[in-house]
C-alpha cells in the first residue's frame, strides 16, 4: 500500500525490521512448538521431513529469536518498557477506552500502556523462552536434574502466555484498531489514527518539530 | 498374554555379570574404554551402549559386618513412565500386553526430554546419533515368548522373568524368608514397576538408589495442565476479540472533516 500525502511517519525502516524480525521467528517458533507438544499437530513436521525436522527448526530459529528479542528490547525499553504515572493509570482505569464508553481516555505517549504490558510480556516471557530453551535443547551437565525438570514447564508457560497475547496484538493491529496496520508495513499513518490511538505523541512530535509528513511526488520510495 | 515382570533378587546375585554381557550381546552394543577406578562396577553408571549395570558396594551393617551389595540398575518399566507421557515422538510407548516400556529408535528425534522426565535417571542420549537409549526389556524377545536376555543369562536365579502375580508371590515369600530388612522394590510407586527388586538390606542402605520415586510434579504440571492451557487461553483470546469486535466495535480514528476536504482537493 503506498503512503498518502498528509500522512505521519510513525516507525522507523529499522524498528519495523527487528520487528517483523522478532514476529516471524516468533510464529515460527510456536509453529514448530505445537507441532512437537501435541501428538494431533505432528502432521505439521510433514513440510520440515518430519518431527525431527521440526526440532531442528525450532532449535535453530531460536537463534534468530534470541538475536532480535535482545534487538527490540535494547530499541524500545526506554520508551515502552516504563509506565509513566500518573496518565499511564488514568488510561489503565478506563481500560483504554477498548471495553465499555469512555467520553475522554487518558492522552499517554507514544507507546499506550496496553501496547507497554505487551512490549514487557514479550520481553520478560521471551527471556523466560530463551533461558529455558537453552537449558532444554543442551541440558548441560551442571544443572541438577531437578532444575532442569522445570525448565520444562516454565517453558510451556511462556507459550501460554506468548501465544494467547499474540492474538491481542494480532486483533489490536489490524481489525481491531484500523489504521494501525501501515505502521508495521510502510511505516506511515494517518493524521486522525494518531489524533484517535497516540494523541500525546502527535502533540510531542509538533511541538518538537520531529514530526515527519509524507509529500507525496517528490519521493518516490521512502 | 497378561502383565509380565523381571524379577531381581540381590540375596542371590553373586555379581558375575553376566546378564550385563548378555544384555550388550543382544542389543549389539558395543563394550566402552573401561577405567580402573577401584571398583568392579564399570563403567560407573548406564550410557547409551550400557542399558544395564551391576552396581557394587561395600556395605558395612549395624552389627559390623562388612559385605557386598549388589544392584542391578537398568530402566524399571513403570507403569505410569513419565518418559512415554512426555515423548513427543510415541518413539517410548507402553507395550500393551506386557506393561513394559519400549523404545522405536527409528521414532527418536533425540530431543531429551526423557533424559530430564524420568524419575530413575535412566535414558541416556548419544549425541553422535541424536537418539536416546535405555532397556526395552528385549521387546524383541518378550514379544516372541522369550525371556529377556539378562534373565537368560543368570547363572544363579537372581533374575527372574515371570508373569506380575506369580512374580509378586514369590517376591513375598523371598522376603519372608531373608527376614531381617529384606523388602520388595518397585510394587509401591509409579504405578507399580515392571522391573522389581528383592533388597535383602531394605532400599535405605542402597547407593544411587531413588528411595522416593514419582512422575515429577513438573512433568504433571507440564502436561496435564500447561498443555491444554495454552490452546484454551488462546482460544479465549481469539473468541473474546470476535466478541470485541461484534459488540464494542472497534477503536476507529474520528472523522475529520478538514482532512476529508483536504483530501478531497487534492484529488
Amino acid at each position: 500500500m503506498k503512503p498518502k500525502p498528509g500522512m505521519i511517519k510513525a516507525t522507523s525502516g529499522y524498528e519495523r525490521f527487528v520487528h517483523w524480525m522478532l514476529a516471524i521467528s516468533c510464529l515460527l517458533l510456536c509453529y514448530t512448538g505445537l507441532g512437537m507438544m501435541f501428538e494431533s499437530l505432528n502432521f505439521l513436521g510433514v513440510i520440515m521431513g518430519g518431527l525431527k525436522g521440526l526440532k531442528v527448526v525450532h532449535n535453530f530459529t531460536a537463534i534468530i529469536f534470541t538475536v532480535a528479542l535482545i534487538l527490540a528490547i535494547q530499541m524500545w525499553w526506554r520508551e515502552a518498557g516504563i509506565f509513566v504515572f500518573p496518565e499511564d493509570w488514568e488510561w489503565i482505569k478506563a481500560a483504554g477506552g477498548y471495553l465499555w464508553k469512555v467520553d475522554h481516555v487518558a492522552e499517554v505517549g507514544k507507546y499506550n500502556p496496553g501496547q507497554k504490558m505487551f512490549f514487557l510480556t514479550v520481553a520478560l516471557f521471551g527471556a523466560l523462552m530463551v533461558v529455558t530453551g537453552f537449558f532444554m535443547w543442551l541440558q548441560p551437565a551442571f544443572l541438577p536434574i531437578e532444575a532442569l525438570r522445570w525448565m520444562y514447564p516454565l517453558h510451556v508457560l511462556g507459550f501460554v502466555v506468548i501465544f494467547a497475547f499474540f492474538f491481542i496484538h494480532l486483533y489490536l493491529g489490524t481489525i481491531g484498531s484500523p489504521g494501525s496496520l501501515p505502521a508495521m508495513t510502510n511505516g506511515w499513518v494517518t493524521r486522525a489514527w494518531l489524533k484517535k490511538q497516540h494523541p500525546k505523541w502527535l502533540k510531542e512530535m509538533e511541538h518538537e518539530g520531529t514530526l515527519v509528513v509524507y509529500k507525496g511526488g517528490d519521493k518516490k520510495k521512502v | 498374554m497378561s502383565e509380565m515382570i523381571k524379577l531381581y533378587d540381590d540375596s542371590k546375585c553373586t555379581a558375575c555379570r553376566g546378564c550385563q554381557l548378555a544384555c550388550k550381546q543382544w542389543n549389539e552394543l558395543k563394550a566402552g574404554q573401561t577405567e580402573q577406578r577401584g571398583t568392579y562396577q564399570n563403567p560407573p553408571t548406564l550410557q547409551p551402549n550400557t542399558y544395564m549395570i551391576i552396581h557394587f558396594q561395600d556395605y558395612a551393617s549395624p552389627e559390623g559386618e562388612i559385605k557386598w551389595l549388589f544392584r542391578k540398575e537398568a530402566c524399571m518399566h513403570c507403569t505410569d513412565a513419565a518418559c512415554v507421557t512426555v515423548c513427543p515422538s510415541g518413539a517410548l510407548h507402553y507395550n500393551r500386553e506386557l506393561g513394559t516400556v519400549g523404545l522405536d529408535r527409528e521414532k527418536c528425534i533425540g530431543c531429551k526430554e526423557c533424559v530430564a522426565a524420568c524419575p530413575f535417571e535412566v535414558p541416556k542420549y548419544d549425541s553422535k546419533t541424536d537418539k536416546v537409549y535405555k532397556c526395552d526389556m528385549c521387546e524383541s524377545r518378550i514379544t516372541n515368548k522369550l525371556e529377556p536376555a539378562c534373565v537368560k543369562a543368570c547363572p544363579t536365579g537372581a533374575l527372574k522373568w515371570g508373569e506380575k502375580d506369580a512374580m509378586l508371590q514369590l517376591a513375598a515369600k523371598r522376603v519372608e524368608k531373608l527376614g531381617g530388612n529384606a523388602a520388595i522394590y518397585g510394587d509401591q510407586f509409579v504405578g507399580g514397576t515392571h522391573f522389581m527388586y528383592v533388597l535383602k538390606e531394605g532400599k535405605d542402605v542402597y547407593a544411587d538408589i531413588h528411595k522416593n520415586p514419582r512422575v515429577p510434579l513438573s512433568v504433571i504440571l507440564w502436561k496435564k495442565w500447561l498443555k491444554p492451557l495454552s490452546l484454551l487461553a488462546a482460544g479465549g483470546v481469539v473468541g473474546g476479540s470476535l466478541l470485541h469486535y461484534i459488540l464494542h466495535g472497534p477503536k476507529r480514528p474520528d472523522p475529520e472533516p478538514g482532512d476529508e476536504v483536504k483530501k478531497e482537493g487534492r484529488k
